[in-house]
């Protein structure tokens, strides 16, 4: 008994060997916000967003000192009528003020985190994001901190490839983003407070959230990411006042549908096709242009036999129900990656309602937008995949990834990234950041677990043998104007102005000047960070100003491995001439 | 008699299965954790007293979690839990909490030592802070509404870094409108 009584003490003993009794005290001390620590931060911005609403985002281009909609206007085309700072006058452009974002925290990964965002400017407000689901409000004149909000976002976010976010969309009071783990949020254009927020995606299944929204009428239109996971991608659209979900609409159909009939058995439902790059929207016609990613897996396609529909695609869209209009499939099939978001450019010629498209493929297409007719489809980039006919649009394929590998032009990145390209109202050319690469495409089986990546291969880009152009096409005979040639990819969105120029970052942290016509190159600045981001333009007060964010990161294996370990960064730049 | 001395001769022992049962070292000899014991494992959990401490060859600990808490919920809703920075070991206890759902967390954090320490938290809408001078008590109210994992730790002079971090783990599923219309698909295979 003596000893049962003995065990027993210490086992207890033992048992209360990891408990350590401590102290409580009373509490006397509350926490608080991390902004509320800095004394610099105004907390509240000037209502500018108030009377944002359908009919100014749609006029846009009739305020060309703000910056309303992700590309400046509806149409896509990443041209501003500013002409402050022009071609003869650039060289004097220098630094206005600079915003230093000074993220910190765990990071997965040096190259997760990149700066992409493009900054949306309202009656000299500017708004804007970086990765980790922050927001600003900045003055635009002074770049002072007007408020600042910050989701908190998990570590355990399933991402494709960085980090990152594309930036805001505002209208009705309110400012938009979405954040990595795919909560469309709405916050309150003068506090910065949140006042809905909806969950478009579901994380579990690999899917995230990366694009800028997108406000069309009393909507705000979303995209999900992560058709590298095997997800099945769609676009969303929620009432701008409530957050309710007013329609989606799936890229990938299934069984059934129209377009199922391109799936091999149930592929559809791991078939990728996300949408990740804001849309384009003609307001005359009523319709959404958004483009759609790659089908999954992405580099073994016997596991998913036929055309693969609804991907690599074109869709036209109602807004208001999200019924598809008409499609335009750019890669059918594609094993390349080459999935075709890049942004769809509105213009018009000759009374004609034209869309460019440069697609990752290495094609510029030009389609009658009414309908998704090809006028013309015109080789801009390094390709050896296959060949498209410039008159018809029918892809011949001609080479494959293989169990061996193969290399094959372009890389995964392809041609051109999601980057933008720029169409100028003032020369009526087209201004496209273009990629030189290839890869060793290589097969593997394609075994889908939920969550899990699903590439089904993979592509090695060599780290020395890559570079890169901005080039300048006539869309009217397709033949290229000028090109200006980089020892590295071109992977920032270019922005054209009526003072003739034509903006671009460069992967080396340089912000350059073209000159529209010549392509002569006018004015740099380094910035001290690659640029993978969107230059706008703005002024206030009379005041021209070039913004751009530089801050290097995101999928830099697949388009700039030789910069991989360049540095990184988080600041907006922001430039105007002296007084 | 005789039999009453017998019930009364295993008082001890039912004593002792009651106290083992409770027992955190006898809970790691079920079978999920001992099927884990293969020589490698048990050879690195016997150097893991070389890595969770500072000693003559490491200023960092590594694998000191200072224990696991769920956060309570309250009539209102609220979530609350409490921690403590550890006096002289530069750590949190426990230092992961895990909240059954999203929403919010009212966390209480004790300072019993004698050194400065700070909670930097997750927190929708922006990371808080909480100044904890020594021997003080102090708390934060947070919004975690996202299912997932967040970190937290003490800025104050690299003491993050030397082990004073943790982790929030919120339970929950992404509610059934957000899923994609799809068959069920396979989940990894189990290691």
């Amino acid at each position: 008994m003596l000893r049962s009584a003995f065990a027993a003490t210490l086992v207890c003993t033992l048992a209360m060997a990891g408990c350590i009794e401590l102290e409580r005290f009373p509490t006397t001390r509350d926490a608080v916000l991390m902004d509320e620590l800095n004394g610099r931060l105004a907390g509240s911005a000037p209502p500018v967003v108030a009377d944002v609403d359908f009919q100014r985002i749609k006029n846009a281009r009739g305020e060309p000192h703000n910056w309303l909609t992700y590309y400046g206007a509806y149409d896509g085309q990443r041209y501003s009528t500013l002409n402050q700072v022009d071609s003869s006058n650039v060289r004097r452009l220098r630094p206005a003020w600079v915003f230093q974002a000074g993220l910190i925290g765990l990071q997965a990964s040096p190259a997760a985190y990149a700066f992409e965002a493009t900054p949306i400017v309202v009656d000299g407000v500017m708004f804007t994001t970086g990765p980790e689901g922050h927001v600003w409000a900045l003055d635009a004149s002074t770049g002072d901190m007007l408020w600042h909000y910050q989701r908190a976002i998990p570590l355990d976010v399933p991402l494709c490839c960085g980090n990152i976010n594309r930036g805001v969309a505002v209208a009705e009071g309110k400012v938009f983003y979405v954040t990595p783990n795919g909560y469309l949020i709405a916050l309150d254009a003068k506090s910065g407070k949140a006042v809905w927020e909806k969950v478009f995606v579901n994380v579990r299944a690999g899917e995230s959230a990366t694009l800028a929204p997108l406000v069309v009428k009393d909507l705000v239109i979303v995209g999900s990411s992560g058709a590298e996971y095997g997800v099945r991608g769609h676009i969303d659209a929620f009432d701008i006042t409530t957050g309710e979900r007013r329609w989606r609409r799936y890229n990938v159909p299934k069984t059934g549908e129209p377009g199922s009939e391109t799936w091999e058995g149930d592929s559809w439902a791991r078939g990728g096709g996300t949408a990740w790059i804001t849309g384009t929207y003609d307001p005359e016609l009523d319709l959404l242009y958004w483009g759609t990613g790659n089908p999954g897996p992405n580099f073994d396609g016997s596991v998913r036999e036929g055309a693969n529909l609804y991907t690599n695609s074109i869709v036209a869209l109602r807004p208001d129900s999200g019924d598809m209009l008409w499609y335009y499939q750019m890669t059918p099939h594609d094993v390349w990656d080459y999935d075709g978001v890049n942004e769809n450019i509105l213009f018009e010629q000759d009374g004609r309602k034209l869309l460019a498209h440069f697609d990752k493929n290495g094609y510029l297409y030009i389609l009658d937008r009414r309908n998704g007719e090809l006028q013309r489809a015109v080789e801009f980039g390094q390709t050896t995949w296959g060949e498209v006919d410039p008159q018809t649009g029918a892809v011949e394929a001609k080479l494959v990834p293989t169990e061996e590998g193969t290399e094959i032009c372009p890389g995964p990145a392809g041609a051109k990234e999601w980057n933008h390209a720029s169409y100028s109202r003032k020369t009526g050319l087209l201004y496209v950041p273009v990629i030189n690469q290839c890869a060793v495409f290589r097969t593997d089986d394609a075994e889908f677990y939920l969550s899990l990546p699903y590439w089904g291969g993979g592509a090695s880009l060599s780290d020395d043998q890559q570079s890169g152009h901005v080039k300048a096409f006539d869309p009217r005979s397709g033949l290229e104007v000028w090109s200006w040639d980089s020892d590295y990819p071109m992977v920032g969105s270019l922005l054209s102005t009526a003072g003739n120029l034509v903006f671009a970052g460069e992967p080396t942290g340089e912000f350059s000047a073209f000159d529209a016509i010549s392509g002569e190159k006018l004015w740099s600045f380094q910035t001290g960070s690659g640029i993978h981001s969107s230059p706008i333009t703005y002024s206030v007060d009379g005041k021209q100003y070039i913004a751009v964010h530089s801050g290097w990161g995101g999928w830099i294996k697949g388009f700039s491995p030789q910069l991989y370990g360049a540095p990184r960064g988080d600041a907006l730049m922001v430039f105007a001439l002296p007084e | 008699m005789r039999q009453a001395t017998r019930h009364f001769a295993r008082l001890p022992l039912l004593a002792l299965v009651a106290t083992l049962s409770a027992c955190d070292y006898l809970r790691l000899l079920r079978p999920s954790v001992l099927e884990q014991a293969e020589p490698p494992v048990v050879a690195l959990v016997n150097k893991l007293p070389d890595v969770d401490r500072p000693n003559e060859a490491v200023i960092a600990r590594i694998y000191a979690t200072g224990g696991l808490t769920h956060a309570a919920v309250g009539e209102d809703g609220v979530m609350r839990d409490e921690i403590w920075a550890r006096p002289l070991q530069l750590i949190w206890t426990p230092a992961i909490i895990v909240m059954p759902k999203g929403g919010e967390l009212e966390l209480t954090v004790h300072n019993p030592g004698k050194s400065r320490h700070a909670a930097y938290l997750p927190n929708n809408g922006g990371h808080m802070l909480l100044e904890l001078p020594p021997g003080t008590s102090g708390r934060a109210r947070i919004e975690l509404d996202e299912p997932g994992f967040y970190w937290f730790g003490c800025p104050v002079a690299n003491h993050f870094g030397r082990n004073m971090f943790g982790f929030i783990l919120v339970e929950g599923d992404v509610p059934m409108e957000a899923r994609l219309d799809r068959p069920p698909q396979p989940l990894p295979p189990e290691d």
